[in-house]
């Protein structure tokens, strides 16, 4: 029998980190290349740093339930047909119907977790592959988007203004010794706070609770997982349905961002998503992934854009490219990974 | 011994076309390991998954301490507490061995998971079991016998009163082995029945104290391990004389017989040094040595599976220059590769689809076979080799190992070849399977074709081949008449050199 015995810092190094470690490097790198480049004209400032998060919050509040449908070692393609049909329904509901934004949400709310669950039992019952059914299920939302209306509806409605308008400025104090805002201008908004308290709310799900576990077990072995005995039917209807509610709170950060509803808004945004999910090194044949990581994953992926914006004169195209390099990077440094630690695995056979 | 802990009686099961169990009677002690013995196809299984409610039972009735279940699920049996360790390793290789262990009955504290007492726990379960290991590191840094170990470590958690091994020592070495039984008797001492599955009968003799054999879904007996000895109990599990089975004939050989295939000083650097050989009409070459000696590697350059970098092959005289499969099939030559699962079977075809396959391959894709064509070809295939399938539609992958052999046999048979290479044809397949393909070889080779059958059971080598080539360290170390060889010659040769020497001499 071979004795693997833990050095104290090894377990800091655990493949699954590795990824992880390596979303934070880059991002840290083009960090400090922004900040040597475009430091003197405010790339530094802590309002650039907080606009990462205010401008990227409904694509980070998707990426909290798709890294949950990810680690089942599925995939959800709807996520973003959902998040516009509920800013449709938001922008129909309050602007043509009338209705109280609450009762908007609610509807939404209940069509989103509705659908997410019906996918998840077609995924589980009638093993239907996860990209057909939420193929599917994107074709549908989309459809039912444009049925209601073809044309932008823009919002207007005290509340939504109220909710839109919430923000937090931070200050400090200043030679008198009063709280003033800082220069340049920096606030924390409700999407900010929303989006951070999904991560953390995923990462206590996933870390502290069965439901969690279950979660990756299934990501690692649906057959293990159903021969351990692991409730794998319901967990898996349940992560869909969870998603299905992401996508519904990602779509109400999207209508407090725009203030509209558009029958084509946020059409190709679940790719953003997945993007930023596999570049904060969750691992699409499942099993694989961390919260933490993909809140890294989706600042990185912000951080392109912004340096582009700064940089001035580069078409916003380079945007994606760039994008798309570094999707293709953590790709290759996933697959590293997974060989090195079967050659890991293998030696330790080998040894015993 | 204490008294019965569980008790099957009347167990009926029948699967389309198969009545899979018939009337099996099994009883468990506490205490005691039970060894359930029989082929391949025998309703080991299918018992087994009767008692761990994956299959759901036509007739009869299971006591656990003497109250009737009725499991419906693997959940529901271990709740119960029958527990199963499988063959293949079924945890998830992406957690830790801690988290495997307790996975679905986590310890909790203020409602979060209390990852602290999961790991100290694991680490003294595992402990228990005489491994001393990181159980926070992921369960693929460890072997297979360490997963095994977990697997067992977490069945036993479950408050196991019955623990079913169905073949756990497969995949492990001699220690490993040797480790898991003192787990296991350690396990009996707690007073857990255990149930035992194998096919090493070595190891029934090691550790079993009972044992049960069935025969085609029949009871055929039950015996205490100390008072049957070895040959009565194969020839339960068989249910003929094994005299009978082994009464094969060598192929009788022509004097002057054309040669078939000859190679001449075949090789590839650190892969297998020069080699030569020749197989003559009707001859049948047996390949001995140990995995890794270089018969597999000798083999696939004869087929041109990977190109020799010096000497030369030629079948019925004409030179083979392509080294490629597809020339040396045209040449009529043959090859049985050794995994069959990865190599040779496919798996969600039918039957007829493969028995098609080589014949389809040498005509080209631009001259498909008719249908009716495969049917006839399949169903010729089938009775000649008593391939037991209910119909030549049936996927290969369902079929029993003896049988999918049969099928890749009857795959080559098709082509009608002048030679044919069988590397390990008969691994992993049941006593009266394998001497069936060894009567199939011997009656191939009367009919005239030539055979080069690669084996790690001597026995079965001596008993088949005309001659034998002995490989050893990537060489021909030695060739030997088949006549009149014997088992130690062999292993002599084998294990040293000197030996070897010594009669060349």
């Amino acid at each position: 029998m071979p004795e693997i015995r833990s050095k104290p810092f090894r377990r800091l190094f655990k493949p699954n980190y590795l990824m992880v470690y390596a979303t934070l490097g880059i991002f840290l790198l083009l960090y400090l290349f922004g900040a040597i480049m475009y430091g003197k004209i405010g790339f530094t400032s802590i309002r650039t740093f907080l606009l990462l998060f205010s401008d990227n919050a409904y694509i980070g509040i998707s990426a909290v339930g798709m890294t949950m449908v990810l680690i089942t070692g599925g995939i959800d393609l709807s996520v973003g047909a959902v998040a516009s049909l509920t800013g449709m329904i938001i922008a129909y509901g309050t602007t043509v119907m009338g209705l109280h934004p609450l009762l908007c949400f609610a509807f939404a709310l209940l069509v989103g977790v509705g659908l997410g669950l019906l996918m998840g039992a077609c995924v589980q019952y009638l093993n239907v592959p996860p990209f057909i059914t939420t193929l599917t299920g994107m074709f549908l939302a989309r459809g039912v988007t444009s049925l209601i209306s073809r044309e932008s509806i823009s919002i207007k409605h005290p509340m939504i203004d109220a909710l839109a308008g919430i923000k937090f400025y931070l200050k400090w104090p200043n030679a008198a010794g009063e709280w003033v805002k800082i220069k340049p201008v920096a606030s924390i908004d409700l999407n900010t706070i929303v989006f951070l308290l999904m991560i953390i709310i995923g990462a206590i799900i996933l870390q502290k609770t069965r439901f969690g576990r279950n979660v990756y077990a299934i990501g690692g072995s649906v057959q293990s997982a159903t021969l351990m005995g692991l409730p794998v039917a319901r967990t898996k209807v349940l992560v869909y349905g969870f998603n299905g509610l992401c996508s519904v709170l990602a779509g109400i950060a999207y209508v407090l961002y725009v203030k509209s509803g558009w029958n084509l808004a946020l059409s190709g945004a679940e790719l953003d998503v997945i993007s930023s999910c596999v570049i904060g090194g969750v691992m699409l044949s499942g099993g694989v992934g961390y919260m933490w990581g993909t809140l890294l994953g989706v600042l990185l992926k912000a951080t392109i854009p912004a340096i582009i914006t700064f940089n001035g004169t580069m078409n916003s195209w380079w945007a994606k490219i760039f994008t798309g390099v570094l999707l293709l990077l953590f790709i290759i440094i996933q697959r590293a990974v997974v060989a090195s630690s079967s050659r890991t695995a293998r030696k330790a056979e080998t040894a015993s | 011994m204490s008294g019965v802990i569980l008790e099957m009686k009347g167990i009926d099961m029948a699967f389309p076309g198969v009545q899979a169990l018939d009337g099996v009677d099994f009883s468990l002690r506490a205490g005691e390991v039970h060894a359930l013995l029989g082929e391949n196809g025998a309703g080991k299984s299918t018992l087994i998954k009767c008692l761990t409610g994956v299959h759901r039972m036509d007739a009869g009735t299971i006591f656990l301490e003497g109250k009737k279940i009725l499991p419906n699920s693997p959940q529901e049996a271990q709740h119960l507490g029958i527990s199963t360790v499988y063959q293949e390793i079924n945890l998830c290789p992406n957690l830790t061995v801690a988290e495997n262990i307790f996975i679905g009955r986590q310890p909790m504290r203020r409602g979060q998971i209390d990852w602290k007492t999961i790991n100290r726990r694991s680490q003294e379960l595992m402990r228990l079991m005489g491994v001393d290991i990181d159980v926070t590191l992921p369960l693929t840094t460890f072997s297979i016998a360490v997963q095994q170990m977990a697997s067992i470590a977490r069945a036993v958690d479950i408050n196991a009163r019955v623990l079913i091994l169905d073949e756990p020592t497969s995949s492990l070495d001699e220690h490993e082995v040797a480790r898991l039984f003192e787990v296991m008797r350690d396990l009996k001492a707690r007073g857990l029945g255990i149930v035992f599955i194998t096919h090493f009968l070595n190891q029934v003799y090691q550790i079993a104290d009972r044992i049960t054999v069935l025969r085609n879904g029949r009871l055929v007996g039950e015996y205490m391990a100390d008072e049957i000895n070895k040959l009565e109990l194969v020839t339960h599990m068989i249910g003929k004389d094994m005299n009978v089975i082994y009464d094969l004939k060598k192929a009788p050989q022509e004097e002057g017989a054309p040669v078939v295939l000859e190679a001449s000083n075949l090789g590839i650097p650190g892969k297998v040094e020069e080699i030569s050989l020749h197989v003559k009409k009707g001859e049948l070459l047996g390949f001995a040595g140990l995995l890794g000696s270089g018969r597999t590697e000798t083999a696939e350059m004869l087929f041109g599976v990977v190109k020799p970098s010096k000497g030369s092959v030629s079948m019925n005289g004409e030179k083979l220059v392509a080294s490629s499969p597809l020339d040396s099939i045209r040449r009529k030559m043959a090859f049985c590769p050794e995994d069959r699962k990865r190599d040779g079977i496919v798996a969600e075809l039918s039957v007829r689809e493969n028995i098609g396959l080589a014949v389809q391959a040498l005509r080209g894709f631009m001259h498909p076979m008719k249908p009716q064509e495969q049917q006839k070809l399949a169903d010729r295939f089938i009775r000649l080799l008593s391939i037991q399938t209910p119909d030549a539609e049936k996927k290969v992958g369902e079929l029993s190992g003896g049988n999918q052999q049969k099928v890749i046999l009857a795959r080559w048979m098709a082509t009608q070849p002048d030679l044919l290479i069988l590397d390990e044809p008969t691994r992993g397949i049941d006593v009266g399977a394998k001497a069936e393909i060894q009567r199939l070889m011997l009656e191939m080779c009367i009919g005239g074709m030539g055979i080069i059958f690669i084996s790690s059971e001597l026995d079965e080598i001596i008993r088949c081949a005309n001659r034998i080539i002995v490989m050893r360290d990537l060489e021909k170390a030695a060739e030997l008449d088949g006549e009149d060889c014997q088992q130690a010659d062999i292993l002599a040769i084998i294990a040293n050199e000197e030996t070897e020497e010594a009669m060349a001499e």
